[in-house]
């Protein structure tokens, strides 16, 4: 391995029990439980999270609507070739904020590609611009006995929202008490 | 019962907690990998938030705000242990160190949740599960270090061999602690430190470190400090003492 950086891992994070698993980022980790631990530190802030899913970059195969539409990425499997589960996942849509990666089922598949083309045949295609599986086994998911120590803390810590930091009204109050707001600045009755 | 006597060693548990949180804070920008940083910088805050939970206590039962006690008191009034004042060392050093001090916070806060004093069972419940939390972070690092690389073993080694008569020092008891672990407020030091080296010494052995054969802490009184101290609260306290910038505070 080239880079001094540890092995990437794609992090998962399902805000409550009834919406899926949304890709959120990625993380760098030296194994799945450091990925895990990492990915609670760094993306589960703000606050709810009720379930977390990593799984190696490497373990995921990925293909946009564009190239699976090329046709040269498939080739069946041998008809005894064992199969296993695979976690589908996609992204719907391209409008400008908050579009994700999500989870939305399990197929069994013998391989990768096979794994996308059962997912192709299982799941709506429409609107989808990209398509991720990866075999469940290669996947690390959080513990639903640890939620406790894993989860619960962040929904208490405000701090982290920017909402627990009123910045205007404490600037306003600070150039009013030094007779700095302009007429532009001052509270009006519509604030 | 005798709150003074209580007080202190409230004191003792937010002072550990408030220096070790900032002596973690020390790596915020310099951890060997980013996600890391992010993560120790969040276990410091998780410490400054005990922290603060135990000062909050102490002004119950002493009127005294914690910013007074924090940034007004010199090192010779603080009762944390020797362990928490020393300089952060390398990473093996720092990951070693907060994990002997999460250990402990593990097996203290499970027999402080059942504490006869509802306030100490109401703070050791709020920091519990983010102390399960930490333990299982660096109990991670401190295996993967072990059983790593040559050099990670090895500096595992030589910090293991630093930190441990420090690390005794945490069942060192205040003076006259007795009548609290008799009123059922505090566990019994002695049973703390079995069930902890029981834990400890399991770890280290699975992660190829040998225990130290030291017996004895290095200091028994929690009025002792090594000059890291005075170093560390002249430089936390500056702001708030200062003449300049310290008026408001």
């Amino acid at each position: 391995m080239n880079d001094s950086q540890w092995a990437r891992y794609e992090v998962f994070e399902q805000e409550r029990a009834s919406a899926p698993h949304r890709n959120a980022g990625s993380v760098h980790a030296s194994d799945a439980e450091m990925a895990l631990g990492n990915a609670r530190d760094v993306f589960v802030r703000r606050p709810n999270c009720f379930s977390l899913w990593v799984v190696p970059e490497a373990a995921v195969f990925a293909k946009t609507a564009q190239e699976v539409a090329r046709d040269d990425w498939y080739t069946a499997p041998a008809a005894d070739a064992p199969r296993e589960t695979y976690l589908v996942f996609n992204k719907k849509g391209q409008p400008a904020r908050e579009t994700f990666v999500e989870y939305v089922g399990e197929v069994k598949a013998a391989a990768p590609a096979h794994a996308l083309r059962v997912a192709l045949e299982t799941f709506p295609t429409q609107d989808v611009f990209v398509w991720w599986v990866a075999p469940e086994r290669r996947v690390l998911k959080s513990e639903q006995a640890d939620a406790a120590s894993m989860f619960a803390p962040a929904r208490t810590k405000k701090y982290r929202m920017h909402t627990f930091y009123p910045v205007e009204p404490i600037m306003r109050e600070l150039k009013s008490a030094q007779g700095m707001l302009d007429n532009s600045e001052k509270m009006t009755d519509n604030d | 019962m005798n709150d003074t006597l209580l007080a202190r060693n409230v004191l003792a548990l937010a002072d550990d907690s408030l220096l070790l949180g900032h002596r973690n804070s020390e790596w915020a920008g310099h951890a060997p990998i980013l996600e890391e940083d992010i993560a120790f910088a969040n276990l410091a805050l998780d410490e400054l938030g005990h922290a603060q939970l135990w000062y909050e206590l102490h002004q119950e039962l002493t009127g005294r705000e914690p910013d007074e006690t924090i940034f007004f008191r010199d090192a010779a009034d603080y009762l944390n242990i020797q362990l928490v004042e020393l300089p952060k060392g390398d990473w093996a050093f720092s990951m070693l160190r907060q994990y002997l001090f999460d250990a402990y916070e593990n097996v203290l806060l499970a027999h402080l949740v059942n504490s006869s004093n509802a306030r100490v069972a109401e703070i050791a419940a709020k920091q519990r599960p983010e102390e399960m939390y930490h333990l299982r972070h660096t109990a991670h690092w401190v295996k993967r270090l072990g059983l790593g690389a040559a050099e990670s073993h090895r500096r595992m080694t030589a910090a293991l061999n630093e930190l441990w008569a420090y690390a005794l020092q945490l069942f060192a008891p205040l003076e006259n602690a007795q009548a609290l672990t008799d009123a059922n407020i505090l566990p019994n030091p002695r049973a703390l430190q079995t069930e902890w080296e029981n834990q400890v010494g399991a770890h280290l052995t699975a992660s190829a470190l040998a225990i130290p054969a030291a017996r004895a802490p290095r200091a028994k009184s929690r009025s002792e400090h090594t000059a890291h101290l005075r170093e560390l609260l002249t430089e936390m306290q500056e702001v708030a003492r200062s003449e300049v910038y310290g008026v408001e505070w």
